[in-house]
């Protein structure tokens, strides 16, 4: 680095752009009804098989209340965790960096640097090509962890914000490419 | 001899010997008890018949060891700044490895390669551990230039030659006596031998459990006589004695592990060398180490000693502990200047620790009632139903009270210290641990907060990086914040590179 271009101010860290501060998008309306079908598809592979039993098996026959209750609790309790989940997941593609907000009880926001972004992944299920939507994931060398998967997207936009993280992806590559290029 | 490995060339010839005992050594281990059960059972008149058998598989791993050596080449690509290895005897394989992708070098020297008087050599990546290189035989010379190639980064290449000149002048060399060593010996990673020596008697345990049934010892005889042993000696005895046994292996341990441990600093790479019967040369890129660490406990506080643990990148994530080994390097036994110089080494200067936070009082609920009202509430209903448990009810009062000192102690020494460079963690119970990051090694940041929290402003953090997470819990959240944005601006803002 050229030692006239090298300054060193202190930094006003009241004034560096908030990241709570930043208005999440959330997923398109139709993923709800993507997460309801997956909930359905899974409360028929899970209760027909128990209602069978329920009904053909002696030895089951006399828990009947019981059970079939505590399979409903449970059944209402995921649906309602999922249906809450949905609507807390957020979005946001800054410049620099994405953020996405998840958690039913706890709120979990995660940020990755655009520029710490090893490889990224776009898919698309059965239900979701149905309703033209898309999976964004995004890894990190942060392992596990530091891996994100953001859901509902509108598959134009998720192939735009791939597209978008690919080209700073080849920018950091190639760094003799003026990188402010990207800022416009 | 081709000393720039521009082009493609073989090992040592002797890696052919070296090859073949190590299939051997392999088989062995494989097949040791199979053969002992094969001499015992099938008597003398056959034992002609197995020694030839074991004559036809030495001879088979010579000759897979002479195709291996035939077929194995190494070179560099300068253009490309690659490394590329050819092996392979049925199915040809082609390993290239980009020399800014390398991580450490390894250059060992077992008891063998000792004898033959050649090394080996061996390169890490980042990546799972199918992918590392290994080469069996290279001798010293060759090994120290191909190491000074592979570590040099691009920017480093154009001057080479004048890189060349002073790298037989290290700039800072630290040594670790034997002495120290038997202090660290005696105070440090007991629960790695724990472990060990578990592993090893449950090994014999199921081997003598074998060898039994081949000799058709009887159970009963073996038990007897392991019971008046334990009647002779008292108690307190076997007790003693095992303790002491467990630190003369702890002391061994350390001292094979660690022997003549040397930290030299040249250019652009630190050397680590230490072992007792097998040196172990490592080398690696301080740039590269992403999370350092140094611990110490009650003990090491007193006799002013502490151990550091290097921790590098690895991608694997799935990785079990013990492959996790190579991308942790451990440095037992400095004193705080010591230390402190090894921090200049790696991080060019000494972190400070700056703005210090402090985790909320709520930090303890959740172990508390998880870890102690809970297994206590359920031991004392079992106990009250089940009488042949109700005697040992004293007990949970002890359980409490360590649990909660326990706890306690975790959550007075659980602190996060920022300054303008350096992040810094400090945990632990008994091993006071301190993890150092710099800003620029953050791939992730995720900050959680639990709705009833949001009143008293207490929330976590958890810093993901390369070689593991960083965790912060029941923090100030707005500090919290506000110190995400500045982590953030600093990964984004310049193009450090963390790798």
């Amino acid at each position: 680095m050229p030692a006239e271009s090298f300054t060193n101010e202190p930094i006003a860290i009241d004034t560096l752009p908030k990241f709570e501060e930043v208005i999440l998008k959330k997923p398109h309306a139709d993923y709800l009804k993507i997460i309801w079908i997956n909930l359905f598809i899974w409360i028929i592979f899970t209760g027909l098989p128990l209602i069978l039993s329920l009904l053909f098996i002696d030895e089951v026959k006399p828990y009947f209340a019981p059970i079939s209750i505590a399979y409903l609790i449970i059944v209402i309790t995921v649906c309602c965790l999922y249906h809450i989940g949905f609507n807390k997941r957020g979005y946001a593609v800054r410049t620099k960096d994405l953020i996405y907000k998840s958690g039913v009880i706890a709120e979990l926001t995660t940020i990755i640097p655009l520029n710490r972004i090893q490889h990224i992944e776009l898919n698309e299920g059965i239900f979701s090509r149905m309703f033209k939507l898309a999976t964004l994931q995004i890894f990190t060398a942060g392992g596990q962890s530091g891996h994100l998967k953001v859901s509902g997207i509108p598959i134009d936009e998720a192939k735009s914000i791939r597209d978008l993280i690919l080209q700073k992806l080849d920018l950091i590559g190639n760094p003799s490419t003026n990188i402010e290029v990207l800022h416009e | 001899m081709n000393r720039d490995f521009s082009r493609p060339q073989r090992e040592s010839a002797f890696g052919i010997i070296v090859m073949a005992v190590h299939t051997i050594i392999k088989l062995t281990k494989a097949l040791f008890f199979f053969l002992i059960y094969a001499f015992v059972k099938m008597g003398g008149s056959y034992s002609r018949y197995t020694l030839i058998g074991i004559g036809i598989l030495l001879l088979a791993c010579l000759i897979y060891a002479y195709f291996s050596y035939l077929n194995f080449t190494f070179f560099l690509d300068k253009e490309k700044q690659e490394f590329v290895v050819n092996k392979g005897i049925f199915n040809r394989d082609q390993i290239i490895i980009q020399l800014d992708k390398i991580q450490q070098v390894n250059i060992n020297q077992s008891i063998l390669q000792k004898i033959i008087g050649v090394y080996g050599l061996k390169i890490d990546t980042a990546g799972s551990k199918g992918e590392e290189v290994s080469i069996k035989a290279i001798d010293e010379v060759s090994a120290y230039n191909l190491k000074d190639h592979l570590l040099s980064s691009r920017t480093q290449t154009t001057e080479r030659t004048l890189a060349d000149t002073v790298l037989d002048q290290p700039d800072g060399v630290l040594k670790i006596s034997s002495w120290t060593l038997f202090k660290v010996g005696l105070t440090s990673n007991y629960g790695k031998s724990i472990a060990l020596i578990t592993a090893f008697i449950l090994y014999l345990i199921q081997e003598a459990r074998h060898i039994m049934e081949v000799f058709h010892i009887d159970k009963d005889i073996v038990k007897s006589t392991f019971l008046s042993f334990a009647t002779i000696f008292s108690l307190a005895i076997i007790v003693a004695v095992l303790l002491i046994a467990f630190l003369i292996f702890n002391v061994a341990r350390t001292f094979y592990k660690y022997f003549q441990l040397e930290i030299i600093q040249y250019k652009q790479s630190l050397l680590l060398s230490s072992g007792l019967i097998a040196k172990k040369n490592t080398l690696i890129n301080p740039k590269k180490v992403q999370i350092t660490e140094y611990s110490q406990n009650y003990f090491q506080r007193k006799l002013n000693m502490l151990n550091m643990t290097l921790k590098q990148a690895h991608f694997g994530g799935n990785k079990k502990d013990g492959e996790m080994q190579g991308n942790t390097l451990e440095i037992v036994g400095c004193n705080s200047t010591e230390r402190d110089e090894l921090l200049k080494m790696i991080l060019e200067k000494i972190p400070l620790k700056g703005k210090t936070f402090v985790p909320d009082w709520r930090f303890l609920n959740l172990p508390v009632f998880f870890k102690l009202i809970l297994p206590v509430a359920i031991f004392l209903v079992l106990a009250f139903r089940i009488p042949e448990i109700k005697p040992f009810i004293g007990f949970a009062i002890v359980y409490l009270t360590i649990g909660f000192l326990m706890i306690f102690i975790s959550y007075r020494k659980h602190r996060l210290s920022v300054n303008q460079e350096f992040v810094i963690k400090t945990s632990g119970i008994w091993d006071i641990s301190n993890e150092i990051i710099v800003p620029s090694k953050i791939q992730a940041i995720t900050t959680s907060q639990y709705p009833w929290h949001k009143s008293i402003d207490v929330g976590r953090l958890c810093l993901h990086t390369a070689a593991g997470e960083i965790r912060f819990k029941y923090g100030n959240y707005s500090g919290v914040k506000q110190l995400v944005n500045y982590w953030l601006y600093q990964v984004e803002d310049g193009n450090e590179n963390w790798m």
